[in-house]
């Protein structure tokens, strides 16, 4: 399957998980869907709610909640606009980023010390080969450019979006002097959009 | 400074924003900007969608199958808000017939085999007299069984009427069952509501016509029992619990505290 037909069969998975909505007699039908969908995208988001909350058995419980979501407002995703993996993907982070606040309010409530959720290794990032009919042209393009910049600054980009990190979380986190994480993050960008702009 | 006589400056903050490293007053500043310009709101709702596809790049990973199960559970759960009370009543009953309606088969069956095990013995009377002991034993067997599906059936609670109590958010707190057949009115606590230790909570029959009647006053456990009859119960179309002095107040006088959740009673079949 190439990447659009892909996308359009999980658009088409989406329709039928929201169906139920308009008509309760199809909701078997929705739930079988639910089924299909999960099996195409659960490794893939599995894998963006463990890089968010770094530990397996949280990601799992992000994973559930997420697909519960899906399950739920499948009918907003028409309106989205967005590729469909990347539609899921948002909700998988949003999630996963719930789940992150949630726990440090708890753990600062029991007055436990905030720690770092994980200790981030900043040249652990080597850019992924990316399977080509998974990906959205979207995807695809910010893979080629997130490729194009030096290790470091890849994995400060990506954390700071995925882990929602502000340059002093994420200095604090990495270990890094301030002045150096704000630099990498600008030139990251920069770099970026030079590169994006190519494949508008 | 109007972003947007700056389209190179405008594009680096829209791309910041985005990625969620503009912070704090730039931030803000930012956002009121885009609130009034389309052209600089399209901005960071491209960068948005640009950077929305790194969900996409991530390493796939393998979750345990248990996810699905958990998944599997709570869609299916979700068919119907008041389904678990109504469907357990009733599975109860006939699980408990059906296994009525198989022991005595069963014993049927027993007694058959037995009967046939004697006509291979040649003295007709002892046959007869074996025949008779392993009726006479076959029946007694039945008659215990049938007992204890009987004692079984009797404990079976019979749910005839539902109450989901909320507060005003309409947030569940408490969830009421009434069995008739035992008197009894189940409250669970399903909210993280808890009364101070020198309060507690009661509960009233909110008639149709006429004060609220108390029900009873609420333990601190999870799970209360309260005796009740049914017609205090069924005739009441909605129920109530109110915060009151510890040990509660007497029924006359009608709650003296708030009302803290509420809820209509309905009835399950």
């Amino acid at each position: 399957m190439d990447a659009t037909a892909q996308e359009h069969r999980l658009i088409e998975l989406l329709d039928r998980v929201a169906a139920r909505a308009l008509d309760s007699a199809r909701r078997g039908d929705s739930e079988s869907a639910l089924r299909e969908l999960y099996d195409l995208t659960s490794a893939r988001l599995y894998g963006v709610a463990l890089r968010v909350v770094g530990n397996r058995e949280w990601a799992e419980d992000v994973l559930q909640e997420a697909y519960l979501n899906i399950w739920r407002i499948a009918g907003n995703y028409r309106a989205a606009l967005s590729p469909p993996l990347a539609w899921m993907g948002v909700i998988v982070r949003s999630r996963a980023l719930d789940f992150l606040r949630r726990r440090a309010s708890e753990r600062a409530d029991a007055g436990v010390e905030l720690e770092g959720i994980v200790t981030d290794t900043v040249a652990a990032d080597s850019p992924d080969p990316l399977d080509a009919s998974q990906a959205s042209q979207q995807a695809w393009a910010l893979h080629e450019c997130l490729r194009k910049l030096e290790a470091r600054q890849r994995e400060l980009v990506s954390l700071a979006y995925l882990r929602d990190l502000s340059h002093g979380e994420l200095a604090e986190r990495l270990r890094l002097p301030l002045g150096t994480v704000k630099t990498w993050i600008r030139r990251g960008i920069e770099q970026l959009r030079g590169c994006m702009s190519q494949y508008a | 400074m109007n972003l947007l006589d700056h389209p190179d400056l405008a594009d680096r903050l829209a791309a910041a924003y985005a990625l969620g490293t503009l912070r704090g007053g730039a931030r803000r500043r930012f956002e009121t900007q885009a609130r009034q310009s389309p052209a600089l709101r399209a901005a960071a709702l491209a960068w948005q969608e640009r950077f929305a596809s790194m969900t996409e790049l991530q390493q796939p990973q393998a979750p345990s199958p248990n996810v699905w199960k958990r998944i599997e559970n709570l869609v299916a759960a979700e068919t119907a808000p008041l389904g678990p009370v109504p469907p357990v009543a009733n599975g109860g009953w006939f699980t408990a017939l059906r296994m009525w309606r198989a022991a005595a088969l069963a014993g049927g069956l027993a007694t058959i085999a037995a009967v046939g095990a004697g006509f291979y013995l040649s003295d007709e009377l002892t046959v007869q007299r074996m025949q008779l002991a392993q009726l006479d034993r076959a029946r007694a067997g039945l008659a215990q069984e049938k007992a204890q599906l009987v004692a079984q059936l009797q404990a079976t609670p019979e749910i005839r009427y539902v109450a989901v109590l909320s507060n005003d958010a309409s947030s569940p707190a408490m969830l009421v069952t009434f069995d008739p057949k035992h008197n009894t009115l189940t409250l669970k606590r399903v909210g993280a509501f808890q009364e101070a230790a020198d309060k507690s909570l009661q509960l009233w029959a909110l008639p149709a016509s006429g004060a609220p009647r108390s029900l009873g006053v609420l333990s601190g456990a999870p799970v209360v029992k309260l005796t009740a009859a049914e017609p205090q119960v069924g005739a009441a179309p909605a129920l109530a619990i109110s915060l009151e002095p510890k040990g509660g107040v007497p029924s006359e006088g009608g709650p003296t505290g708030p009302v803290l959740f509420k809820g209509p009673v309905l009835p399950t079949t």
